[in-house]
């Protein structure tokens, strides 16, 4: 007796077929363009690419910001994650729900608000401390290398210390105490026993912040153009300007994309090796470590660094919201709801860019939802033969940066038989390529949480394929599918550097306008829509937490 | 009711040729029987179950319920349509359903059952299990016991042809194991459906079958009742794995003595071939101390040297090394006899208890 046909075997292949158009069409046309010219292949594209001093400079700018804010990220993340992770340090709870919100702010809108501390002429910081001690110097100048590595590693840190507070979390406090028990005074056992068993974190934390500051566009757009300097992606994007050089924007794209691909293979690499015992198993209690009388000076430290990622960006941005004019100081006068009403009802494109920005979240997390659903579904499951190249294929977008994937997707889809520019079809299309692994990876450990044999516990008392994914699996898959829907919302409606390249001007998006805004210094309707944008964030943020129960930052505390 | 029929099957993984976990096993379960397959990890005991589930297709082979073919190479009957029954090492209890919403499951694709009637088999057949009162508890409110009856009680409530049972007291704690094990046993009476029985534990499968396949590599080594597999291993496989035993490798000196070095044993056959190498197991129970040597004839009388003496309470453990050879003999003794490390002592062992096994 043959088994009849499976209906859900089209499904499967259909998902395998968009996920090869989505990656391999804008990467396969992104390589074909930088080695073509109106002669035919050729590898001038990259010869001019890499011997123009302007464009040496570049690269040499982006690997000098990624590698100082990677020890940034380090300096400052490693300590909270021990501070928060092991010890007595009061106010956890707070720090880390700070830390969460710094890591779902919007790095550019962090990059605006620190423009207005920290500007050399306006910035409140800076006239407060001209104020103080009366000098005509200002206390320090945000468009200048340091400032941007200061700005960016604010939002890099919290990377780092996600990577590391999991690790913590797995080694047991006997292994600790096996050391002090030996004569090891407390921070002597940090230095030389909980911090070696955390090094591969450590290391792989090092990489993730290394890989944001490559990959950024916005804040060394705000901060870098005006001080007068490019990093890589800047220069992308100004290959775009008119008239635009798409050969050598694609062949400056490459080396981007190999050293992202590089650095994250030499992530999973340590990460996989887990040689240490006692980490990556359940062993023993853990108890905290008491600071003694360096509780206080280490949580003011803590909260001076949350005060430069949340407290002073959101002030300033709420208080230019409120101001008629955000330079001046606070009082009653100055107050009004003037921007709202400018932003959200005078000036056009931002009504626009709200709905394009919202409709474009809806459904790009709708698909991307189910999208990461199925093949999360079909790799666990190992449905289809070739299952794990599935999988590979959908986190492999995570090595493509916003702006080369944008690079990608506009050479890809200006042209016949698919032209989506102008539409936003290819907005879409970058969104949900650039979230698919986000939205996989959270799929993917829902699935694992569902034992397959809860479904074949189904098949065998008589239910269809179809009709256990109907009442069994997707309900116990539901809370973890509504947070992948909330994961790719979140990274849709923030996306700035691919829509920065792929945007026209009817299909502009909401980071989209914010940069335009600022090209007209129109700091309060960006901080009306920052704001806007920061408030959706954090709605979705919670929505996500009620249906899992914790925060994402790791398992629950 | 039918019986279960397993005819040469096969089951590869891994690419090409890959690895056997099923290699060309045949066994016949008749109707209303309980058979447990016994054997260690990776001895291809899960993956035939499952493949008589129909979650594998298998490589080679045939499997039939009665005169239905199921499964063979070609087509396979899908799980939901072979009105088999089985209960998972893990329960596989839905989280999300209540007890009796997990019972009935089943029951809902039975055609022409009126709801009624079906919460009525639900709560009947929670009573068999001693659960009735449980219907509106979620599993996660249950022990780990009351999750396994419930296991039971939807695998049961469908009436299947075929039960099939993957480990499924490995994972409760030693005493409520022991209970679930008569259990089992007395469902199995009581409604007499065909039954296959995964385990790795010996006397698990000794308490719950009436027959056991022990399983190596992916075959069927033996099948037998629980005592002829005991008394009569016919592989050094079987012998090892079933209970404790000593194992020596000897040759054969004649059709029924086989020798090595000066060790000469009369064993339990006549039938052997001169010069042939053969096993011999031998139960520590059946070594027996003698004061002198007072054995009859054809029995074998050792002299050896205790090595050591282990107290275990009920019964003393040693080690004896037989003179003049490499051997070292197991052989239990009840604890009123005690004798010392380096004590000489002469042991007897009857030849019917000196099973002699092919290499």
């Amino acid at each position: 007796m043959p088994s009849t046909f499976d209906r859900s075997v089209p499904v499967w292949i259909i998902t395998a077929v968009t996920l090869v158009l989505l990656m391999i069409l804008p990467l396969g046309w992104l390589g074909w363009v930088s080695i073509s010219s109106e002669q035919g292949t050729t590898l001038a594209n990259y010869v001019h690419v890499f011997s123009d001093p302007h464009l040496q400079k570049a690269l040499w700018n982006t690997i000098v910001l990624a590698f100082w804010v990677g020890l940034a990220s380090l300096a400052v993340g490693v300590p909270m994650a021990w501070l928060t992770g092991r010890t007595d340090l009061p106010g956890k709870r707070v720090i880390r729900a700070l830390i969460l919100a710094s890591f779902v702010t919007p790095p550019f809108l962090g990059a605006f608000a620190w423009v207005m501390l920290a500007g050399p002429n306006a910035g409140l910081l800076n006239k407060i401390y001209r104020g103080v001690t009366g000098s005509d110097e200002p206390l320090m100048n945000i468009f200048t290398m340091p400032g941007l590595i200061f700005v960016v590693a604010l939002y890099s840190f919290p990377y780092v210390y996600i990577m590391i507070v999991n690790t913590l979390e797995l080694i047991a406090s006997d292994l600790e105490e096996a050391g002090a028990i030996l004569g090891a005074s407390r921070f002597r056992v940090a230095l030389t026993i909980t911090l070696p068993l955390a090094l591969p974190a450590i290391i792989s934390g090092f990489i993730l912040a290394v890989l944001q500051a490559l990959a950024l566009f916005g804040s060394p757009a705000i901060l870098a153009l005006p001080a007068g300097f490019h990093t890589i992606t800047t220069q992308i994007w100004s290959f775009f300007q008119y008239p635009p050089k798409v050969e050598q924007a694609a062949a400056f794209s490459i080396p981007l994309l190999l050293a992202t691909a590089l650095l994250l293979q030499l992530q999973k690499r340590l990460l996989g090796r887990r040689g240490y015992a006692g980490v990556g198993g359940k062993t023993g209690a853990r108890r905290p470590i008491p600071l003694g009388y360096w509780r206080w000076p280490a949580l003011a430290a803590v909260f001076a660094v949350l005060a430069c990622t949340i407290a002073l960006p959101y002030a300033i941005l709420t208080k230019a919201a409120f101001a008629k004019a955000w330079a001046q100081p606070l009082s009653w006068d100055n107050v009004t709801l003037a921007n709202f009403h400018f932003t959200f009802f005078e000036y056009s494109a931002t009504r626009d860019a709200i709905i394009n920005t919202l409709e474009l979240g809806i459904v790009t997390a709708t698909v991307g939802a189910i999208m990461a659903a199925l093949l999360a579904y079909v790799t666990n499951r190992r449905l289809v033969p070739g299952h794990q190249a599935l999988g590979f294929l959908a986190l492999a977008p995570v090595v493509i940066p916003g702006v080369v994937l944008a690079v990608g997707l506009f050479i890809a889809y200006t042209k016949p038989p698919l032209v989506l520019y102008g539409t936003l079809a290819i907005l879409f299309v970058a969104y949900l390529t650039k979230e698919l692994p986000v939205g996989y990876a959270q799929a993917d450990t829902t699935f694992k949480g569902v034992h397959p044999e809860l479904e074949e516990a189904g098949r065998i008392l008589g239910a269809g394929r179809l009709r256990v994914l109907r009442e069994i699996t997707a309900p116990l898959a539901r809370s973890g599918i509504i947070a992948t829907w909330c994961f790719v919302f979140i990274g849709v409606i923030r996306e700035l550097s691919a829509s920065i390249i792929l945007f026209t001007p009817a299909t502009k998006v909401i980071s989209v306008v914010i940069f335009d805004l600022k090209e007209e210094g129109q700091f309060a309707a960006i901080s009306v829509l920052g704001l806007f944008m920061l408030a959706m964030t954090f709605a979705t943020v919670l929505l996500m937490q009620t249906v899992l129960g914790r925060d994402f930052i790791g398992a629950k505390d | 009711m039918p019986g279960v029929t397993l005819r040469g099957l096969s089951k590869r993984y891994g690419a090409g040729a890959g690895v056997a976990a099923v290699d060309d096993l045949s066994l016949e379960v008749k109707p209303r029987e309980l058979v447990a397959l016994l054997g260690p990890s990776g001895c291809g005991k899960t993956t035939t179950l499952r493949l008589v589930a129909g979650f594998l297709t298998p490589d080679g082979g045939e499997i039939f319920v009665g005169d239905r073919c199921l499964s063979s190479a070609t087509s396979v009957v899908p799980p939901e349509r072979r009105r088999v029954a089985m209960i998972f090492q893990s329960y596989a209890l839905w989280p999300h359903l209540t007890v009796a919403q997990n019972v009935g499951y089943g029951l809902k694709f039975k055609k022409g059952l009126a709801r009624v009637e079906r919460d009525r088999r639900v709560s009947e057949m929670l009573k068999v299990v001693q659960l009735d009162g449980f219907e509106t508890r979620y599993p996660s409110q249950l022990s780990g016991g009351q999750q396994q009856r419930v296991a039971v009680a939807r695998a049961l409530v469908v009436e299947p042809e075929i039960l099939l049972l993957d480990e499924p007291l490995s994972n409760l704690d030693a005493n409520l194991r022991e209970e679930m094990r008569f259990e089992i046993r007395r469902l199995h009476e009581r409604f007499g459906i065909t039954t296959l029985y995964v385990t790795h534990d010996q006397a698990e499968a000794m308490v719950i079958s009436d027959r056991i396949a022990v399983l190596d590599r992916g075959r069927v080594a033996q099948v037998g009742s629980a005592e002829e597999i005991f008394q009569h291993p016919r592989t050094r496989f079987v012998a090892d794995f079933i209970g404790r035993t000593n194992l020596v490798d000897a040759v054969a000196a004649s059709s029924e003595v086989v020798t090595r070095g000066a060790l000469r044993l009369h064993v339990a056959t006549a039938s052997l071939t001169p010069g042939a190498r053969v096993a011999v197991s031998i139960r520590p129970h059946e070594i027996a101390f003698a004061s002198s040597s007072d054995g009859r004839t054809g029995d074998n009388v050792l002299s050896g040297r205790i090595r050591r003496a282990s107290y275990l309470g009920d019964a003393v453990d040693y080690q004896v090394e037989i003179e003049g050879t490499d051997v070292v003999l197991r052989a239990a003794a009840p604890a009123a006899l005690r004798l010392k490390t380096g004590e000489p002592v002469s042991l007897v062992i009857r030849a019917s208890a000196c099973v002699p096994l092919p290499e």
